[in-house]
C-alpha cells in the first residue's frame, strides 16, 4: 500500500485513515486496488460489497479481507462472485 | 496583439526609466515583434511591444488622446470596434485612425468605466492619465488576455507577462507555497493567482485605479446565466445557435492579416473551421497537431474536414522526445505550474504557424464550457441524481461517463459505482461538481510540505459571489470551470502564452458573450445532457462530415510523464537531485522522491492520471524556481526593434524638455 499509494503510515497517518478524504485515492488507484486484493487473497467482491464503502482505509481493507478469508475457510469457498 | 508593461514610480529618478522600461519590453517581445513603443515621464514609463493586425500603419503605442492627456498601453482586440466607433461619432468624436486601440481610448474618455461592458473582445489594458497621474488597468470578461501585477514600497508595475518583472531594477521573484498548494489542489491558479509572492493576476472581468491614494479593484463583468433570450423550440434554439457562432466568426475575422484556423479534429473547431471558410475568399490556412500514438491523436477526423473545407492544411507530428526537449522553453512562456503537457506541442504547433506567415487564429475553446461538452458536467448530474436512482440506472450512466478511460469499462464498473458511492453528496461546500478532480488534486498538494488548507482561496471566491448559491449543480460546475481551468490553464498555458510565444494571436469565437448566453438559455432544455453538446451537433449536422458530428468527446491530450521516461533530458536533475530538491525548500522532497522514481520507471499504463500530473507539476515548479528566482535556463531578452519612445520628463537631467504634447524619438 505504501510503496503503491505513495504514503507512509505513522502517528500523523494513521492506519484508519480515510484514503479518499486525504486524495490518496482516485478512480484508477481504487479499481487497482480491487484487481489487486481479488488476485492476491483469491477471493472476489460482490457489487454490493463494492458499493458499500468498505476499503476507505487500510484498517477497513485490512478486517475486510479478513472476513471473507475467514468465511472462505468456513465455508469451503470465497464469497459468490 | 501586443504585450504591454509600467510602472509607476514616483520615488525613483527617472533617468533610468526609458532603459528599464525597454528591457521589461524586450523581455515579451515575443509578444510584438513588429516594434516597441513607450511613454517615459517623471515617475511613470509604459511601453508596448506590438503586432499589428489593424491598421498597420498608424495603430503606433502607446497611444494619445489630441490632448495628449490620456495615454493607452493596449493588447488583445476589441471585435465591435467599428460598432463603437459609429456610436461615438455620432456623439461627435473624431479619429485619427482605423484602429480598435483608438476607440478604446476614446471609449475611456467618453464612458469612463461604463466602457469596459461595452466591449467584446479578447483584451487587456492599461491608460495613464498625465494630468492626474492615474493609472487605469482593464481585462476582458473570459480572461483571453493577460495582465500581471505588483504594488510595494510605493511603486507599481504591470506586465502582460511576469518575466517583464525580472528586468525591473531590484524586482525578486520568490515562490509562495500557500499559492502553489492551492493551484496544485485545483489544477489551475484562482483569476488573482500567479504561483509567486506579491504578484497578482488581475482578475477577468475586473479593472482598477492606481492613484496617490492607492489602489482599488472592481469588477464590471460577471458570469449570469439568465441574460440569454427566451427560446421557445429546439429549432428555435438550433437556428439561433447558427446564427450567433456566425456573427461571432465574423466578428473575429476583422483583420488586416490573413487567419488561420486551429483544427483538433473535434466538433468545436470543426464548427469554427466551416463558419471561417465559408466567409473567406481565399483557401484557409488550418494547423492540427497529430501523435503517432493512436489514444492521442485525431488526424484522420483533421485530414477529413481539411479536405472537404479544401484548406490550406499543416499538420505537425509531436513525438515525445518534442515534448521533452522543449518543455522548459514552453513553461517559461506559461509562467505558472501546468498539470499536464499537452501545452508544449500548442508552443510548437504556434512556431509552425507563425513560419507559415499567419499572425491570427481562430480556436474551438469556449464550447465546451458553454455548451456542457466535458464528462464533468454529465458526471455533476449523475452525482446530483444518485440517491434517485437505482443501481441498474447508474451502471447505466457510469458506463457513459468516461468512455476513454480503461478503468471505467465493464469488467470494472462495479468498482466504480462503489467509488462513486463515496462522492455523492456534497463534502466541500460549493465544489460539490469538483470533488472527484479535487481528489486528484489533494493528491498533487502533498507536494508541499505544509499544505494548509489547498481549498481554502477557492471555497472563499465561491462564497464571495453572492449569486452563485442560487445556480443549479450543472451551473456551478459551469462557473467554476469559467473560474479555473478555462482562464487557468487553456486560455493561458495551452492558449495565450503558448501563440504568443511566436507571435500568434488566438481568437475564440465560442467565448462571446451571446454565444455563452445563448448556451446557458437552451442547455438541458430539450435533452438530459448526457449526450454531449447534442444542440451543438444538431445545428451544424449539415454542414459538417458525419465522423465529426457523431465523434464523442476526445479530450487533447498528450504524453505525461513517459514523455519524459522515454526522452530523458538533462534538467530532469533538478527532480531527481536532492540538492536541486532542497532549493525548493518548501516542498515534501520524500514524496517527491518517491512520486519521480515511480512515473519515471513504471510502465505508462501503470501511472495513474494523478501521478502524472502531480509530476508535471513538480517539474514546472523546479523550472519556474530556476528561470524565475534563480534566473537562469531559459530567462532572456529580445533587442527591441523600431522603438519609438515618447519622452515626457522633466526633472530628469537626461530629459530633454519637451513640450506637452510630447516628441517621438528613437532613445535606442
Amino acid at each position: 500500500m505504501e510503496e503503491w499509494f505513495l504514503i507512509e503510515y505513522d502517528e500523523s497517518f494513521p492506519e484508519d485513515t480515510d484514503l479518499f478524504r486525504e486524495g490518496v485515492m482516485d478512480s484508477f488507484g481504487y479499481v487497482q486496488l480491487h484487481r489487486f486484493l481479488e488476485r492476491e487473497f483469491n477471493i472476489r467482491f460482490s457489487p454490493e460489497e463494492m458499493t458499500g464503502n468498505l476499503l476507505v482505509s487500510l484498517t477497513r481493507i485490512r478486517e475486510c479481507v479478513a472476513q471473507k478469508l475467514a468465511a472462505a475457510r468456513a465455508g469451503g469457498a470465497s464469497s459468490p462472485p | 496583439m501586443c504585450g504591454i508593461v509600467g510602472f509607476l514610480a514616483p520615488g525613483r529618478d527617472p533617468g533610468a526609466f526609458p532603459d528599464t522600461i525597454l528591457r521589461m519590453l524586450g523581455a515579451i517581445a515575443h509578444r510584438g515583434p513588429d516594434g516597441v513603443g513607450c511613454l517615459v515621464d517623471d515617475g511613470c514609463a509604459i511601453g508596448v511591444a506590438r503586432l499589428s493586425i489593424i491598421d498597420i500603419a498608424l495603430g503606433t503605442q502607446p497611444m494619445s488622446d489630441s490632448t495628449g492627456r490620456y495615454w493607452l498601453c493596449y493588447n488583445g482586440e476589441v471585435y465591435n470596434y467599428q460598432e463603437l466607433r459609429a456610436e461615438l461619432e455620432l456623439k461627435g468624436r473624431t479619429f485619427r485612425t482605423r484602429s480598435d486601440t483608438e476607440v478604446v481610448l476614446q471609449s475611456w474618455i467618453e464612458w469612463g468605466e461604463a466602457c469596459f461592458g461595452k466591449f467584446n473582445g479578447g483584451f487587456a489594458f492599461a491608460i495613464y492619465d498625465r494630468e492626474t497621474g492615474t493609472l487605469v488597468l482593464a481585462r476582458d470578461q473570459f480572461g483571453k488576455r493577460p495582465l500581471f501585477y505588483r504594488q510595494r514600497d510605493g511603486e507599481f508595475l504591470f506586465a502582460s507577462e511576469m518575466k517583464a518583472f525580472l528586468h525591473y531594477p531590484g524586482f525578486a521573484f520568490e515562490q509562495d507555497p500557500q499559492q502553489l498548494s492551492a493551484i496544485l489542489a485545483q489544477w489551475t491558479p484562482l483569476p488573482d493567482q500567479t504561483g509567486f509572492t506579491g504578484i497578482a493576476s488581475l482578475p477577468m472581468g475586473e479593472w482598477l485605479k492606481v492613484t496617490a491614494d492607492g489602489l482599488t479593484r472592481q469588477r464590471y463583468a460577471s458570469l449570469t446565466f439568465e441574460d440569454g433570450p427566451s427560446v421557445g423550440s429546439e429549432d428555435e434554439a438550433i437556428a439561433l445557435i447558427r446564427e450567433r457562432l456566425r456573427a461571432s466568426v465574423v466578428l473575429r475575422l476583422r483583420s488586416d492579416v490573413d487567419v488561420g484556423v486551429y483544427l483538433s479534429g473535434g466538433l468545436d473547431s470543426a464548427i469554427v473551421a466551416r463558419l471561417t471558410a465559408d466567409m473567406t475568399r481565399r483557401p484557409l490556412s488550418t494547423f492540427s497537431i497529430t501523435f503517432e500514438d493512436p489514444q492521442f491523436d485525431e488526424s484522420p477526423e483533421q485530414l477529413e474536414l481539411a479536405a472537404r473545407l479544401e484548406t490550406r492544411h499543416t499538420p505537425l507530428r509531436i513525438t515525445p522526445a518534442d515534448i521533452s526537449r522543449h518543455f522548459p522553453e514552453a513553461i517559461f512562456h506559461a509562467e505558472v505550474p501546468a498539470f499536464r503537457s499537452a501545452f508544449v506541442p500548442m508552443f510548437l504547433l504556434s512556431k509552425r504557424t507563425q513560419e507559415a506567415g499567419i499572425k491570427v487564429v481562430l480556436s474551438g475553446e469556449g464550447a465546451d464550457e458553454a455548451f456542457l461538452g466535458y464528462d464533468l458536467f454529465k458526471e455533476t448530474l449523475l452525482r446530483t441524481n444518485w440517491r434517485k436512482l437505482d443501481d441498474e440506472e447508474r451502471r447505466c450512466q457510469l458506463a457513459k461517463l468516461y468512455p476513454h478511460l480503461d478503468h471505467y469499462g465493464p469488467q470494472n464498473i462495479a468498482a466504480i459505482t462503489g467509488l462513486y458511492q463515496q462522492f455523492s453528496e456534497e463534502r466541500m461546500p460549493g465544489l460539490f461538481s469538483h470533488e472527484l478532480r479535487f481528489q486528484n488534486g489533494r493528491f498533487s498538494a502533498r507536494l508541499i510540505r505544509s499544505p494548509g488548507d489547498p481549498f481554502g482561496p477557492i471555497a472563499q471566491l465561491v462564497r464571495q459571489n453572492p449569486a452563485f448559491a442560487g445556480l443549479t449543480p450543472v451551473q456551478k460546475a459551469q462557473w467554476l470551470e469559467y473560474q479555473t481551468l478555462l482562464p487557468g490553464y487553456l486560455l493561458s498555458t495551452q492558449g495565450d502564452r503558448m501563440s504568443m510565444a511566436h507571435g500568434v494571436e488566438n481568437r475564440c469565437p465560442f467565448l462571446d458573450k451571446s454565444v455563452f448566453e445563448l448556451a446557458a438559455a437552451v442547455n438541458l432544455r430539450f435533452d438530459d445532457g448526457f449526450e454531449e453538446k447534442r444542440l451543438l451537433r444538431r445545428a451544424f449536422q449539415d454542414y459538417l462530415p458525419t465522423s465529426i458530428i457523431e465523434k464523442r468527446k476526445f479530450p487533447y491530450r498528450a504524453p505525461d510523464a513517459a514523455a519524459f521516461a522515454a526522452s530523458p533530458s538533462d534538467y530532469l536533475e533538478l527532480v531527481l537531485s536532492d540538492a536541486e530538491l532542497a532549493k525548493l525548500p518548501f516542498l515534501d522532497r520524500k514524496f517527491a522522491r518517491a512520486l519521480t522514481a515511480k512515473v519515471l520507471s513504471q510502465n505508462a499504463a501503470e501511472v495513474s492520471t494523478k501521478e502524472n500530473q502531480s509530476f508535471i507539476f513538480l517539474l514546472s515548479i523546479a523550472l519556474l524556481r530556476r528561470s524565475f528566482v534563480d534566473r537562469g535556463g531559459v530567462c532572456r531578452v529580445s533587442a527591441p526593434r523600431h522603438v519609438k519612445c515618447i519622452d515626457m520628463r522633466q526633472r530628469s537631467d537626461l530629459a530633454a524638455n519637451y513640450a506637452s504634447q510630447g516628441n517621438l524619438s528613437s532613445v535606442v
